[in-house]
């Protein structure tokens, strides 16, 4: 497969909102019923109140979810018409993503949770692995089982088993909800990093704590778009 | 690591539970299927699995046809074909006698013995006997008796005359006992007589059969030195040899009765106890047939419970990368090795109890079939299941695939 370069919303509408498009919160959102396009390697912030739809619309990119209407294209191709496997792929090689609800294993120690994608994709070694999760302030958490550690401390492994990967576009859904300031400015500086060694793509949502990538010097524009 | 999150609310009870109801039961269909191999192979010369059933039948003497009025005792054509059209019948075969004379002299270390005899020939598909040198080539043309050496009579005879030579006569008159092989390799000449002919031949036992009560010759034999022999006589069979598709079947003896044939030898019995061997193996079978299907119920069952249960683990592990099969693998394996655990159990189990009531077949001369068509089965109803449960467990983790 190769990479992706863009991904064209067309229309697209929650089913739940099907019927409510000229009310709150469809009428003034740009997304909804609307064109959209995420340019590779351009970078985007969506954000959004809570109730608009925005774990949605990142479910709809993934292909986790397809309850909506209108079209989602990846360089022109409709995703609906990807099979499992198809998926499978992209979600290996193409397509990296940080659910808001993180969906860690909480039985799995916290380098299990990483490697449970890493073996399939062979990104890091166990050692890098330990050198991110120093770099995030983690590293005596890495044996500990995820279900222990703190909403944060679960966050930042999360996002590490989200880069775990190679990507055109990275989906990170709230990823920073749970960090200070301090955290906030490593963990964007990681993901931005990651994201520029990739030649790839940032999609991410906020409510209020967004991803400071805006904030780091000669990373590519940022658009901000409101849901 | 997939098997530590998979592993997780599989329920060792459930398990064990359907083992010990599916080894149950697999161990009573594969010991129900030796035990009728077993059995079988005491009751049928031949060793298939499925035995098909002989019946020879003849009509009655009776005092008439004793002192030569009436021929009564052949079948014609149309009771021929009224046997034919019966549903049990498979095949019918005529036993063709010959009608001339037969004169045969043997050399035995010494002792010469002649005799007359008879032949009589069947359809050789009837022929529980399978010999390369069962064939005979009719001579092209007419050939003068002293060159008679060149032709060969292949003969098959009853094992009971055998029996009866060996037990009855060569021990009352200080005669050697003969074996099967040595007989075979005694060679015979046989004088044939009859219009206005007397020849030569050479002749020879190629074997022995338990099915016919005859002295047997090949068909094509039979034909040509009718020809040649008796060429002016019409003869109707006297005997009838019937295949049977259902052996022991009751309707078989009513009709034979219905018209007053008789039955020859044993046969009809061991027909019988066939039937009843069927009929009980089949009723074992079928409550080990269902009770594999309940253990296959619980183990569907436990399988979705578990399935339901991790359903959450099953679609973050495939919102990672892992495909549907990916996940299901680990299931899949999981139910091998217990179908595997079980079949293995089952044969062993099978092995045993056979072992139990092969000690007492040895007693009374019996030996056991292999074991190999028993594990047969039991592989293929463990290879059926297995591959249910596999497809079962792709179709639902498939259909988790998509959130909503």
């Amino acid at each position: 497969m190769q990479r992706i370069n863009s991904i064209k919303l067309e229309n697209v509408l929650p089913t739940v909102f099907a019927g409510s498009e000229h009310d709150e919160p469809v009428a003034s959102s740009s997304v909804w019923c609307h064109k959209l396009e995420f340019r590779r390697p351009d970078s985007y912030m969506i954000e959004a109140e809570s109730g608009t739809g925005k774990s949605s619309l990142c479910a709809y990119i993934y292909g986790s979810r397809r309850d909506y209407s209108g079209s989602i294209r990846f360089n022109d191709r409709d995703i609906r018409t990807f099979s499992m496997n198809d998926w499978c792929e992209l979600r290996r090689h193409h397509i990296a993503y940080l659910p808001q609800e993180m969906r860690l294993f909480p039985e799995l120690t916290v380098m299990e949770n990483i490697m449970v994608k890493n073996r399939l994709t062979d990104t890091f070694s166990a050692n890098e692995i330990v050198d991110l999760l120093t770099l995030l302030g983690i590293e005596n958490k890495v044996n500990q089982p995820a279900g222990r550690l703190s909403v944060g401390q679960q966050q930042r492994v999360a996002i590490l088993r989200a880069i775990a990967q190679p990507f055109d576009f990275i989906i990170l859904d709230e990823p920073v909800s749970h960090l200070d300031r301090r955290n906030n400015n490593t963990v964007s500086q990681l993901i931005a990093d990651v994201a520029r060694r990739n030649d790839a793509s940032i999609i991410t949502t906020s409510v209020g704590n967004p991803l400071l990538i805006k904030d780091i010097e000669g990373f590519h524009s940022v658009q901000s778009i409101k849901l | 690591m997939v098997w530590k999150l998979l592993r997780k609310n599989i329920s060792v009870g459930q398990i064990i539970g359907y083992s010990l109801a599916s080894l149950i039961g697999m161990a009573i269909v594969i010991s129900a299927v030796k035990f009728y191999a077993d059995v079988n192979t005491a009751l049928n010369d031949e060793d298939s699995f499925i035995s098909k059933d002989y019946i020879i039948i003849s009509k009655p003497v009776s005092a008439a046809g004793t002192i030569g009025l009436g021929g009564g005792a052949t079948f014609s054509k149309g009771e021929i074909a009224e046997i034919k059209a019966q549903p049990w019948t498979r095949d019918v075969g005529e036993f063709t006698a010959a009608d001339f004379n037969v004169e045969a002299a043997i050399n035995l270390g010494g002792h010469g013995m002649a005799t007359h005899l008879f032949f009589e020939s069947i359809p050789d598909k009837f022929f529980d006997i399978k010999s390369d040198d069962w064939t005979f080539e009719a001579p092209d043309s007419y050939y003068p008796a002293s060159n008679a050496d060149d032709i060969e009579i292949p003969i098959v005879m009853s094992k009971d005359y055998l029996t009866l030579y060996n037990f009855g006569y060569a021990t009352g008159r200080g005669m050697p006992q003969l074996t099967e092989g040595l007989i075979k390799s005694i060679p015979i000449t046989f004088y044939l007589s009859g219009n206005g002919h007397r020849d030569r031949y050479r002749g020879r036992i190629v074997g022995f059969s338990s099915r016919l009560n005859t002295i047997a010759v090949p068909e094509n034999f039979i034909t040509w030195a009718n020809k040649r022999y008796a060429p002016y006589s019409d003869t109707k069979p006297s005997r009838l040899i019937i295949e049977a598709n259902t052996p022991g079947d009751p309707a078989i003896n009513q009709f034979l009765e219905a018209h007053g044939y008789e039955v020859a030898g044993d046969k009809a019995d061991n027909g019988k106890a066939n039937y009843f061997l069927t009929v009980a193996t089949t009723i074992v079978i079928t409550v080990g047939v269902i009770i594999t299907l309940l253990a296959f119920f619980i183990l569907m069952l436990s399988i979705y419970l578990l399935l339901q249960k991790n359903r959450r683990k099953l679609q973050d592990l495939m919102l990672l990368g892992y495909s549907p099969w990916q996940v299901s693998r680990p299931y899949a394996k999981l139910i091998v090795a217990i179908n595997a655990t079980v079949l293995c159990l089952a044969v062993a189990v099978m092995m045993l109890a056979s072992g139990y009531w092969t000690t007492r077949f040895d007693a009374i001369g019996i030996t056991g079939a292999s074991p190999w068509s028993a594990i047969i089965v039991g592989l293929i109803i463990s290879a059926t299941v297995s591959l249910l449960n596999i497809a079962a467990i792709c179709r639902i983790v498939r259909r988790n695939f998509y959130i909503t």
